[in-house]
């Protein structure tokens, strides 16, 4: 799909916008956040026979080969929807730093599942601190009589009680290196951690003395997930983008619709300047989104500081539109029947999940030469 | 080849050929915006060689061309740096006089504004009638062939040196507000006109008072039906503001201020505030506002270039205001006490200080934030109007104050 034209890119996204339509209905959201695996089966292989949980993966290894502005698209529907999927963990990070890694045996072994969807995996960096720092990886790796053996931790590890396989950052006496270990091995234990997003799957692991397959690589292994984890920024930018785009809208919808004191509440200058604020909020967030994409594909120099920029302000922007959007539902929004606290908790999810915004501004200084 | 595609090249070949025999690059261009030219003379060739409005009619200065026709014109002139041309599109008070003026006050007006040999301002704004500028209260009342003006006009830039104004006063008091007004181009030298500087905060003066007493305007001057003046506002209001874009000034101290996205941040490092955790954010928050507005600018001239009308230029302007008052705000808080100071030994106090007081200019100038609220939550979102009390009423039961 690389090099796409961007008629070819709208008809992809607009077949899996008929796709979410039919899979990921409110009812269907509301329904998949109760039960344990937090996804579908059949909306997972619709998915895949679409192409989306192959989207990144290279055409040698059954995907469509697709670059980081088709990825940005494809998770503004995915947001818009709040599809219940493992798609940030299985159809972004995992293969993205796999192939980041560059290591044949490891893609040729794992990519194919990983696109065609019979295999799900995610990517443990994070220890209980949850920072996307190496200095926060506190899984150690020790090699003895020709295996390596894991010990240690990683917390907030997105949908790990789904994934078949885990790819764990672990500290070696060499620095940082990447095992391949199945979720099922001796001595991992995977503990389902309860989560305000009640769409998002994520565990807690402990590693104890687990025999795990070293993957290597030829370059800096830091450098690899950092090349993994802008992807996936990408991609929550863009989920970001289209569920923020989807409140607004729904919000904006309601206030021509609801009457108070006679005339529609959108037509009061209070509620209308919110609207309008929001729209801002959203039309910066979609920009922002979309042009860390482009400047991420076309290997730009900006490219780095783009994607923090996008990384703070996307995940403001969904915040703020979805708390906004409730006060401006009023009463009808405070209850659990209404969609909109659905969004919220995503868009609170989504804010932390790979670094705070915070992190992301501090980040974007040091790229601009602070 | 297209017989479309040799006229284009044909066209290409003439305009360059007449500019390189008629244009002369050494005169610098300095001082446009109000209608006069410094280059009068190199304007009145372009306007008789057609090339200042070649989408209008042929009985009327122009070629007939299509837009995609002009744009050579244009790229060809703007590649030699001459003025001129896309005027069709650029030219707010000729295209104003062009849809709206009768025949024989076009066929001397237009050619003068089109060659920049008058000068031109705006009397619209009045102490009593700003965000709300259906409520003008200077009157025009019909004496012979003429109206006498009555009235007082604010924030006119150019008074001074004015030709004309491009008036808009009430001709008729017993109808609602929008249907008594009435649009004229006012002869500004004259003893009935007196221009007053008007000071601003900022301590300067870019804007005029106008005070209007008993001034004549021929009723050929009228622009539009008798009080029809409300639509024909609205054409001129529409080419000022496609013409105005985001031309917020910057510092004015004279000291070097650094450029680009890092801008901030080197004033921060400059001030001995980079350290400073809670300023780091800050600095990322108003860079950030800027490169998104830069983003969304860039996109929405995209969506514009592919056919589909944007909705997000509209928000161009508000974002300004934000960047604007947030960056000064920003800048007084990196140089903290050194902002109590002015003057020219204090250069980044002055700057500070003088951005503080200028993103007003912008917030307020040309329909405030909040009225620019509205008009984006109507227009572009589709939110239903506030009712408006004084819509159908006579205006001369309207309360003013």
């Amino acid at each position: 799909m690389s090099g796409v034209s961007s008629d070819e890119l709208m008809a992809f996204v607009e077949s899996l916008h008929r796709l979410l339509k039919d899979h990921s209905s409110e009812v269907e959201v509301r329904r998949l956040s109760q039960t344990p695996e937090g996804f579908d089966p059949k909306t997972w292989q619709a998915l895949s026979a679409l192409g989306v949980t192959g989207l990144i993966i290279d055409q040698d290894h059954g995907g469509l080969g697709a670059g980081p502005v088709e990825l940005e698209r494809v998770m503004e529907a995915v947001g818009a929807s709040l599809l219940c999927a493992p798609l940030l963990s299985s159809a972004v990070l995992a293969p993205a730093l796999l192939q980041a890694l560059g290591n044949p045996e490891a893609k040729a072994r794992l990519l194919p599942g990983l696109a065609d969807g019979s295999r799900i995996a995610t990517v443990a960096v994070t220890g209980p601190l949850g920072g996307w720092v190496a200095e926060h990886v506190a899984v150690e790796a020790k090699h003895s009589d020709n295996t390596w053996h894991l010990n240690g931790q990683a917390s907030f590890v997105t949908h790990a009680q789904v994934a078949d396989t885990v790819l764990v950052v672990a500290k070696t006496s060499a620095g940082l290196a990447v095992f391949e270990i199945e979720a099922k091995a001796k001595g991992v234990n995977i503990c389902a951690l309860p989560t305000f997003d009640h769409t998002l799957r994520m565990a807690e692991m402990e590693f104890a003395n687990a025999p795990a397959r070293r993957i290597e690589s030829q370059r800096p292994v830091w450098d690899a997930v950092q090349e993994a984890l802008n992807l996936a920024l990408i991609a929550l930018a863009g989920e970001q983008a289209g569920g923020a785009r989807h409140v607004l809208d729904m919000t904006v919808d309601y206030v021509k619709n609801r009457y108070q004191f006679g005339r529609a509440i959108g037509s009061f200058q209070a509620v209308k300047h919110m609207a309008t604020d929001l729209l801002m909020e959203s039309e910066s967030c979609t920009s922002a989104a979309r042009y860390a994409a482009e400047a991420l594909a076309a290997n730009q120099a900006d490219a780095p500081q783009s994607i923090s920029l996008a990384a703070f302000a996307c995940a403001d922007a969904f915040c703020q539109i979805t708390a906004t959007s409730i006060q401006m539902h009023g009463g009808i929004a405070f209850t659990w029947a209404h969609p909109a606290h659905l969004y919220l908790r995503r868009a609170r999810a989504d804010a932390q999940l790979f670094g705070p915004p915070d992190y992301h501004r501090e980040r974007y200084v040091q790229q601009l030469g602070g | 080849m297209s017989t479309d595609l040799v006229n284009d090249q044909a066209l290409e070949a003439e305009v360059k050929a007449w500019l390189a025999e008629h244009w002369k690059p050494e005169a610098l261009v300095t001082g446009e915006g109000f209608g006069r030219h410094p280059q009068q003379a190199f304007m009145t060739k372009v306007v008789e060689a057609r090339w200042a409005v070649p989408t209008w009619p042929k009985a009327w200065w122009g070629r007939d061309l299509a837009p995609a026709q002009a744009k050579i014109i244009e790229r060809a002139f703007a590649a030699v740096g001459a003025p001129g041309a896309g005027q069709d599109k650029s030219n707010l008070w000729a295209n104003t006089a062009m849809a709206h003026a009768t025949p024989a006050f076009k066929e001397t007006i237009v050619p003068a504004l089109l060659s920049g040999a008058v000068g031109m301002c705006l009397l619209y704004s009045e102490p009593g009638a700003g965000s709300d500028l259906a409520a003008v209260r200077t009157r025009a009342d019909r004496r012979g062939d003429n109206y006498i003006i009555n009235g007082q006009k604010v924030w006119t830039s150019g008074a001074a040196v004015a030709d004309y104004g491009m008036l808009i006063a009430r001709t008729d008091w017993d109808v609602p507000k929008h249907k008594g007004i009435s649009f004229f181009f006012l002869p500004m030298k004259q003893t009935g006109i007196e221009v007053r500087p008007l000071r601003q905060v900022t301590n300067e003066a870019q804007f005029n008072e106008v005070f209007i007493t008993d001034a004549i305007v021929s009723a050929e001057n009228l622009l539009g039906p008798l009080n029809g003046g409300w639509g024909v506002l609205q054409t001129a209001l529409a080419y000022e503001r496609s013409v105005m874009g985001d031309a917020a000034r910057g510092p004015r101290s004279g000291k070097d201020n650094p450029k680009g996205d890092g801008a901030l941040i080197e004033l921060a490092r400059e001030a001995g505030r980079l350290n400073d955790p809670v300023i780091r954010q800050e600095l990322a928050q108003v860079t950030a506002y800027k490169v998104l507005n830069r983003l969304n600018n860039a996109r929405a001239k995209a969506d514009m270039a592919q056919g589909t009308s944007s909705a997000i230029m509209s928000l161009g302007k508000l974002a300004m205001s934000r960047i604007l008052h947030e960056e000064a705000r920003l800048r007084t808080k990196l140089l903290g006490a050194a902002s109590l100071l002015e003057g020219p030994d204090h250069p980044r106090a002055e700057d500070a200080n003088f951005l503080s007081l200028n993103a007003y200019f912008t917030s307020i100038g040309g329909g405030t934030d909040q009225i620019q609220r509205n008009i984006i939550g109507e227009r572009v979102l589709g939110l239903p109007k506030e009712p408006e009390i004084d819509r159908e009423m006579p205006f001369r039961d309207v309360r003013s104050g």
